[in-house]
């Protein structure tokens, strides 16, 4: 059973501290408006960055706000990595591979389970041995490429005078590991062959809590990496796969305009009470931000 | 040194000594007559200058620092400087920007995507120094290093190449100037990171905690703001008394009898404009009177301090001066019984009171308020004013004020205006919300410093010069008078620095001015053209 509680404590913990970094930003106080455009939100106009500031008296009219598009918006820029791809261009092949690699080894993750169930419930052969094909190529063409993507990062970063400068030791540590990921599973999949059966059959045994039985040595190798990646993961700057969301809707496009249910929350945030040095600024950690504020024309 | 070569290592040595030299020659070149043979290079700082200022960081001051006196001294300030970053951290003393910069700080992955989309960066020929995302990696492995307790192991994982010291703390003082707060940078960011709130946090720090901003903000600016009505100095009786002088003489221009109304109770309208127009830009303001006189709008100007001058500097650099500046235009719109307020033509003006304030002006201090550039359209398209578009009939360009277009989103108005006012309106590459800031964001239009002017002009408008240039391109020499509109009183402070230095009206005939000029000079109803060519 030891390969149960690793598995499942380790996968527990990460979720766990993921779960903690996301609520935790989640709870920040509500900020000062900080947008940015395009917005795609706004439905006719975000396609030249216009608002709905552009409405005369807008406060009057009625705020037409598209869902679709920023799913859409975001789901090219995850996907595709749109801003590089624009912005820098150079760097676009490189990141690309990196995160294809980890988007499809997120497919394989996503199929492998449901083949583990499918293999449980005891369906025919021919459907769970096609699914363990298929996860077997989605996961040797991830591995591949986010061998390739990591591996050329590192020396991109090592070499490009441009990255140089800014890579620490952390951003290689991030890259080496996410490596280390790809190539141990390419190892696997290149040596020990059957990759998908091998992947599922080992899920199966996970969800039924059947005991697992010797595995190839590669492939635990390929485990123990993974999951030594998986608790890093949530702890790090990798986080941004989640943190993401919150730096796109929480401020880029947050232009909510002032609502009750914000204002509840304000009247508790004005009445903080700052404490900054500057003689000017008045703060003194006993009058709140409201105070400071009503105070300009008794000073003078 | 190569020009895009620069360790963090350096930024934190030799205190005395300046960190890079700027060449005229690195700098992107601009064409004839612009070219850099006939641009005068920048004025070198003087021994004085040396002696009594900091200047250690590119060979320009835009803040002023004075030299401490001894070792104790900066000790103080690096003190200080500690605790200000953990203030930064913290709940209390800064919820008004905690979450974004704990965003920005925590979630950067330093692939440099940012680069190429900073003006300043580009025109510099790609110094390292001017790189959006070095400043903040800078102040990021100070706040991991320095001001968080928990995250001890990993966040100092590979960020040792820090030190806290004099060097570090009054470089990183005026490297917070170097930057036009445009966002150009966090709108190329794939992650969303922004390195012009991490800058702007940076001059909170400096300002709230340390009490460093540069004059031209502080001082005489928000605080002069604060105790007399402006930072143009200007009190209540002078405004009024200079606006009475400019109704008289624009009266006698133009044929029309233009009368400012103040502190009318219940008008429809409160006008916030910048008091700098008034001096610097008089046919702004003069037009907006024509302008709503003309179609009849129940209008009003506050002759209350600070409500005739709605430029809110603390959007800049101190958000304790910004929620005091913002809380006052407020309470006296509220006073006058106003039903909304309407911007001036001021792109920061915009940001604070529209978007950044809203969060402040709680309860009755809510009061609607609208964009110029929509209450512009709406007078133009009223049909309550005739209009005749050949009397605009020369060549038009539009700068995009970020403040206006890029923060908020409004880019069309102004343009849908254009297009039906001015027959030979063109746009900039790029334009829009792809703009290039003009170079004076961020508050630097205002900053003369000792030597600032020549970084102003070469460095941080260098692109947008070239992209006027090029708007204007079919139409070269003084020949042709081409108006540059710049709906914002700090683009124009700043595109008046600019066409003076390059001497672009004798060279190219470019004149710069706003928007509600242009429309003035399109009525039928006046005698002679409102836009003279004259001095801006």
């Amino acid at each position: 059973m030891l390969w149960h509680i690793t598995i499942f404590s380790i996968s527990g913990l990460a979720l766990v501290i993921l779960l903690y970094r996301v609520i935790s930003i989640a709870r920040l106080p509500v900020h000062l408006r900080w947008e940015l455009a395009p917005a795609p939100h706004e439905k006719s106009r975000w396609k030249y960055g216009g608002s709905y500031l552009e409405e005369q008296e807008w406060w009057n009219k009625p705020r037409r706000k598209s869902l679709l598009q920023p799913l859409k918006y975001m789901a090219v820029e995850i996907l595709f990595l749109r801003g590089v791809w624009k912005n820098n261009r150079n760097l676009w092949p490189f990141s690309l591979s990196l995160h294809g690699g980890i988007y499809l080894t997120g497919g394989m993750l996503f199929l492998s389970p449901i083949n583990a169930f499918l293999i449980v419930a005891g369906l025919p052969a021919e459907i769970t041995d096609t699914l363990a094909e298929i996860i077997s190529y989605v996961a040797v063409i991830g591995f591949l490429a986010g061998s390739a993507g990591a591996i050329s990062l590192v020396f991109k970063r090592l070499v490009d005078p441009d990255l140089k400068p800014f890579s620490t030791a952390g951003t290689f540590f991030n890259l080496l590991l996410l490596a280390m990921v790809f190539v141990s599973g390419a190892v696997c999949w290149f040596y020990q062959g059957e990759f998908g059966d091998l992947l599922s059959l080992f899920l199966s045994k996970l969800i039924t809590l059947e005991a697992i039985r010797v595995m190839p040595l590669t492939f635990i190798l390929y485990v123990a990496i993974s999951l030594l990646f998986l608790l890093y993961l949530p702890v790090s700057s990798m986080a941004h796969f989640v943190i993401k969301y919150f730096l796109y809707h929480a401020v880029r496009w947050n232009d909510e305009p002032l609502n009750a249910r914000m204002e509840s929350k304000l009247r508790n945030l004005l009445a903080e009470k700052p404490h900054w040095s500057a003689a000017h600024t008045g703060t003194d950690g006993q009058k709140t931000w409201g105070e400071i504020g009503n105070g300009v024309r008794d000073e003078e | 040194m190569k020009n895009n070569e620069l360790r963090f290592r350096e930024f934190f040595e030799n205190a005395d000594s300046q960190l890079v030299k700027i060449e005229i020659n690195h700098l992107i070149p601009l064409p004839s007559p612009y070219d850099k043979s006939q641009v005068s290079a920048w004025r070198e700082l003087d021994t004085d200058q040396r002696r009594r200022l900091v200047c250690n960081l590119d060979g320009f001051i835009a803040a002023g620092l004075p030299v401490p006196q001894n070792a104790a001294e900066e000790q103080k300030y690096i003190d200080q400087f500690v605790k200000g970053l953990k203030k930064l951290l913290s709940r209390e003393s800064n919820w008004t920007f905690l979450q974004p910069l704990l965003l920005s700080l925590d979630f950067c992955v330093k692939c440099q995507t940012c680069c190429d989309s900073c003006h300043i960066y580009l025109a510099s020929g790609r110094n390292a120094l001017y790189r959006p995302a070095f400043r903040s990696e800078i102040f990021r492995r100070l706040v991991n290093k320095y001001a968080r307790k928990s995250s001890s192991l990993l966040s100092r994982f590979g960020v040792d190449e820090i030190k806290l010291n004099w060097a570090t703390i009054s470089r990183l003082y005026e490297l917070s100037y170097r930057c036009n707060l445009c966002r150009r940078c966090a709108q190329a960011c794939p992650m969303g990171v922004d390195n012009a709130l991490i800058t702007r946090e940076l001059r909170k720090l400096f300002s709230q905690e340390l009490g460093w901003a540069p004059q031209e903000l502080h001082e005489k600016g928000t605080q002069l703001q604060l105790k007399v009505g402006s930072p143009t100095g200007m009190k209540p009786k002078v405004v009024k008394d200079n606006l009475d002088f400019l109704d008289k003489d624009f009266s006698e221009v133009t044929g029309l009898n233009i009368a400012t109304p103040w502190d009318k109770s219940g008008a429809d309208v409160l006008l916030l404009p910048g008091a700098g127009d008034i001096l610097s830009f008089p046919e702004s303001i003069m037009a907006f009177s024509i302008l709503c006189n003309a179609a009849g709008i129940n209008w009003t100007l506050s002759s209350e301090a600070p409500g005739y001058d709605g430029v809110n500097y603390g959007l800049f650099y101190d958000d304790i001066q910004f929620v005091k500046i913002a809380l006052q235009h407020a309470r006296i719109a509220k006073k006058l019984g106003v039903k909304k307020i309407v911007m001036g033509e001021c792109g920061h003006q915009h940001k604070a009171m529209m978007a950044v304030a809203d969060r402040i002006l709680t309860g009755e201090l809510n009061i609607p308020r609208e964009s110029s550039m929509t209450f512009l359209e709406n007078l133009v398209f009223s049909g309550r004013i005739k209009f005749d578009p050949d009397r605009n009939n020369f060549p038009v360009t539009l700068h995009d004020p970020c403040n206006i277009v890029r923060n908020l989103g409004i880019v069309e108005p102004q343009r849908r205006i254009l297009r039906y006012l001015c027959p030979q309106f063109r746009e900039m590459n790029p334009h829009g919300v792809d703009n290039y800031c003009c170079g004076g964001g961020g508050g630097l239009s205002l900053l003369a410093g000792a030597n600032f002017i020549g970084w102003k002009v070469n460095i941080s408008g260098g692109l947008k010069f070239k992209q006027i240039l090029a708007a204007f391109s079919d139409c070269p020499g003084s020949g042709v008078k081409k108006y540059l509109c710049a709906p914002c009183l700090n683009c124009k402070l700043q595109f008046r620095d600019l066409l003076e230095y390059y001497d672009a009206k004798e060279k190219s005939g470019i004149y710069c001015g706003g928007l509600a000029e242009l429309i003035v000079n399109a009525m039928v109803d006046l005698k002679n053209p409102f836009i003279t060519w004259g001095e801006y």
